[in-house]
């Protein structure tokens, strides 16, 4: 599909993501035991035909071109089109961060008038899913539609987190409703839109911030072509801690609704080279990911192990996230806890301990720990349920050994620490 | 500094290897869960910083060719140097098949000519090993060597299966004897790691090519005359582990060895990685009711069954109620539910149908076909073989590649052989 550009918005730092996002941009979020989130979307281009592809970046943007590159894994590294990482600019005349999805799109305008796509396909880097891009274009040709958005169906009680859309029997959208406490739809608006070209152009002229607001719901309004399409797999937006967690989780049960080991569909990413997995005599793995470079001597499961982990004699990971080279040391425990790159439990120590709802401003958490990149646990430590550990926590964050339910110990920045 | 080339001699035909090198040159055997003999070799090469290598192949090259393509996993695709491939071409009056190693190089003494290097390494693409090629040269300039032979000890009852060597204390070799028959006064073994002087090689070369009746081999050929002639002839002792996986035995005890608490190589170590050729694969699925242990595992290998001290490659499933036990099973392989395996190696993407029992009994007759190299016990089967429902394989069986179900009309007895369709070739 030559005549196409999509465009990935991935500038999100994920507020609601806590120590997860401190240092990455959500769509670098590591995901399913060796991916980064952004990976989907990637591989939905790469596999959907989609050779341009441009990543809208803005918070901590290294984390992404680092993973990125020259798109190598995705056989995006081309001489034609290929992709590439835009990130906010200044010129002689105007320098701005993005202000919202619109005005993303609207500062990279002049890249896209110097490629010229016939249409251009929104994506978030932030969503978890497998989709054929190829049905949504179809649809969008059949009904000479000048904007198709996917959407998909999603609980009532659900309707308040999402963007809700309602439309009539032939699919043309008559409503968009951003977070509504009630509604009668049934729909949920993915953030995955195909824009004839002209017609976004036209809409952006009047600098507007966001797509749906701005963009979208006056073009329904006026009584455009706009047509919704129906997605029936699944789809998860990492936008919170829970989110992120009902998507990992998936990915162990008996039958995933999103499938990893299908070989026509792979999900690809940059790979570092690592030797097999190694399990000791005493393993014991059950219903879980691990990836290629762990050692484990413990007991894991249900839970989702990334690259490198050590797990060591005696120790229990269970219902719980543990990213890459993370150490857990012999006779640990870890339960429903998000362990993030390099984090290290100490000997016997515990971490998601106990019952506790914690205080409701920390409902975010998802009655979950969360344990910051290059966090030290300390031997014998105690971490309450729900919680979090700043990235670089340490030894002295510790009192007692005990980190109670509901307390977030914050980040500490090691080049602080040199003066 | 001028620059440094190895020729990688990739073109061993491994018949002790059964049927694993039967449609696949010995480099390219996979080994350790995830990589190709070679990939040692080839790793140490990039690691002590030698990024211009020649790869010399012969026998069955394609999946040789295919694992190393443009050389990307070794960072060896490169505007200058890289990796080249060198198979023997006919039609240009230099050059025929490779009629023994020191031919092989000869043949290919071309690629020397523009290269500014002062000394060439010859190395075999045979051999499980971690080696910085930096000490070895660095030794052969000590020593102002015109060859330095990398030699490591083996076993006594093992030296008839290596080139020997005698040294001064200096490290100056005084004798070498091709696998040597009899009593012998030294167990340090060639490891078919060659430094040359490049001006010395070509000289050599050129020598032995137009000597009549030789066989145009460094060990049975180059070496024993050089030695005798008292040329500078020098013996540099690696003193950590190197392995020959040239039998089924010695194949699957090296790999098994790797389930060790203290394995022989430290595949983990971030600053030696053993490079490879890998698929984008997910991570492995663990089903519930799964019971793996003492083992290596891979990507993309799914585990419903139990897995005791074998090693995976990926891709592999093993149904729930399977149980694979001391085995060695390689990409895709698929092992149906309820089936039983026993001391087996089993080929890339067979088949082994439900309730299968493979390594069957406590018979122990050697193999029809091959029973000097299979004889310790275990089963081979070939790669794509498709093995029936319910079907009893004895010990010391060889089940041929892509053998379907219908090949099967009785129990396969200790030692028995099916045979899969005749290859093209």
């Amino acid at each position: 599909m030559r005549n196409v550009m999509a465009l990935i918005l991935s500038g999100g730092g994920g507020e609601r993501l806590g120590v997860l996002s401190a240092e990455r941009a959500v769509s670098a979020l590591p995901f399913g035991g060796k991916y980064r989130v952004i990976d989907f979307s990637l591989s939905n281009c790469c596999h959907s035909g989609l050779m341009n592809v441009g990543v809208l970046a803005q918070h901590a943007p290294a984390s992404l071109n680092d993973h990125i590159g020259a798109g190598r894994p995705w056989d995006l590294d081309r001489r034609q089109g290929g992709v590439v990482i835009l990130q906010p600019f200044q010129t002689r005349q105007h320098a701005g961060w993005y202000r919202g999805t619109a005005d993303a799109i609207t500062q990279n305008w002049d890249y896209l008038e110097e490629r010229r796509p016939d249409r251009v396909l929104v994506l978030s880097g932030d969503h978890v899913y497998r989709m054929d891009y190829r049905a949504l274009f179809l649809a969008h040709e059949q009904r000479g539609a000048s904007v198709t958005l996917a959407c998909t169906r999603v609980p009532n009680d659900q309707a308040y987190r999402f963007g809700m859309v309602t439309m009539d029997r032939g699919g043309r959208v008559r409503t968009l409703e951003e977070k509504p406490e009630r509604t009668a739809a049934t729909h949920a608006n993915m953030g995955i839109y195909v824009f004839e070209f002209d017609v976004l152009r036209e809409m952006l002229r009047s600098r507007p911030v966001d797509l749906v607001l701005d963009v979208l719901r006056p073009l329904v309004d006026a009584g455009e072509r706009v047509y919704a399409h129906e997605f029936n797999g699944f789809w998860e937006d990492i936008g919170t801690v829970a989110s992120y967690y009902r998507a990992s989780m998936e990915l162990v049960q008996a039958e995933p609704r999103l499938q990893l080991h299908d070989s026509r569909w792979p999900i690809l990413t940059r790979d570092e080279e690592r030797p097999a997995a190694v399990l000791g005599d005493d393993a014991s793995v059950e219903g879980s990911l691990v990836a290629n470079g762990c050692r484990i001597h413990g007991r894991v499961e249900r839970s989702i192990v990334f690259p490198g982990v050590t797990v060591g004699h005696n120790a229990v990971v269970r219902d719980s996230v543990v990213m890459a080279d993370v150490v857990i040391e012999p006779g640990a425990r870890v339960e429903r806890a998000i362990l993030d790159k390099y984090a290290r439990v100490g000997e016997g120590a515990i971490v998601g301990d106990g019952e506790l709802a914690g205080p409701p401003e920390l409902e975010w958490l998802a009655g979950l720990v969360l344990v910051g990149k290059d966090a030290w646990i300390p031997p014998g430590g105690r971490v309450e349920r729900p919680a979090a550990i700043g990235v670089g926590g340490r030894y002295e964050d510790f009192k007692d050994g005990v980190v109670p339910s509901g307390k977030v110990v914050h980040n500490r920045r090691w080049f602080e620490e040199l003066r | 500094m001028s620059g440094r080339y190895a020729f990688i001699l990739a073109g061993g035909v491994g018949s002790r290897l059964c049927l694993l090198s039967e449609r696949r040159a010995k480099p390219a055997v996979p080994f350790g869960g995830k990589y190709r003999i070679i990939d040692f070799t080839l790793s140490n090469c990039v690691n002590s910083g030698i990024y211009d290598v020649g790869v010399l192949t012969q026998y069955r090259p394609t999946s040789l060719n295919e694992h190393i393509g443009i050389g990307r996993p070794w960072d060896l695709d490169r505007t200058r140097g890289g990796i080249q491939l060198l198979q023997p071409a006919p039609g240009h009056s230099q050059t025929d098949w490779y009629q023994g190693t020191a031919d092989a190089i000869y043949q290919n003494l071309m690629h020397l000519k523009r290269r500014r290097v002062d000394e060439v390494l010859i190395l075999s693409g045979d051999h499980i090993y971690k080696m910085d090629y930096n000490v070895l040269f660095a030794f052969h300039r000590a020593n102002r060597a015109l060859l330095t032979v990398a030699v490591t000890e083996v076993p006594e009852d093992e030296v008839d299966q290596f080139g020997i060597l005698e040294t001064e204390a200096n490290g100056r070799v005084t004798a070498f004897k091709e696998k040597p028959r009899g009593p012998v006064t030294s167990r340090m073994a060639s490891m078919g790691v060659y430094l040359f002087d490049r001006e010395a090689l070509i000289r050599w070369l050129v020598e032995d090519a137009n000597m009549p009746g030789s066989s145009h081999d460094f060990g049975k050929d180059l070496l024993p005359r050089l030695v005798a002639r008292g040329e500078g002839v020098f013996a540099y002792r690696f003193p950590h582990y190197w392995q020959d996986v040239g039998t089924l035995d010695s194949y699957y005890a090296a790999n098994l060895a790797f389930l060790d608490e203290r394995p022989p190589l430290d595949l983990h170590d971030p600053g030696w990685v053993i490079h490879t050729q890998s698929a984008d694969r997910p991570p492995v699925r663990f089903e519930t009711g799964a019971k793996v242990r003492h083992s290596m595992i891979t990507n993309g290998c799914v585990l419903g069954g139990e897995v005791v001290n074998s090693v995976l490659f990926p891709g592999v499933r093993v149904a729930p109620g399977a149980f694979v036990r001391d085995s060695i099973i390689m990409h895709d392989t698929v092992i149906g539910p309820g089936a039983v395996v026993d001391r087996a190696i089993i080929d890339k993407e067979a088949v082994v149908g439900a309730e299968a029992r493979v390594g069957h009994g406590d018979e122990m007759a050697p193999n029809r076909a091959c029973p000097e190299h299979l004889s310790s016990g275990l089963v081979v089967v070939g790669k794509r073989a498709r093995l029936p429902e319910g079907i009893h394989i004895g010990r010391n069986a060889r089940i041929g590649a892509q053998v379907v179900e219908a090949d099967f009309t009785a129990p396969v007895p200790s030692g028995g052989v099916v045979d899969g369709p005749e290859s093209m070739h």
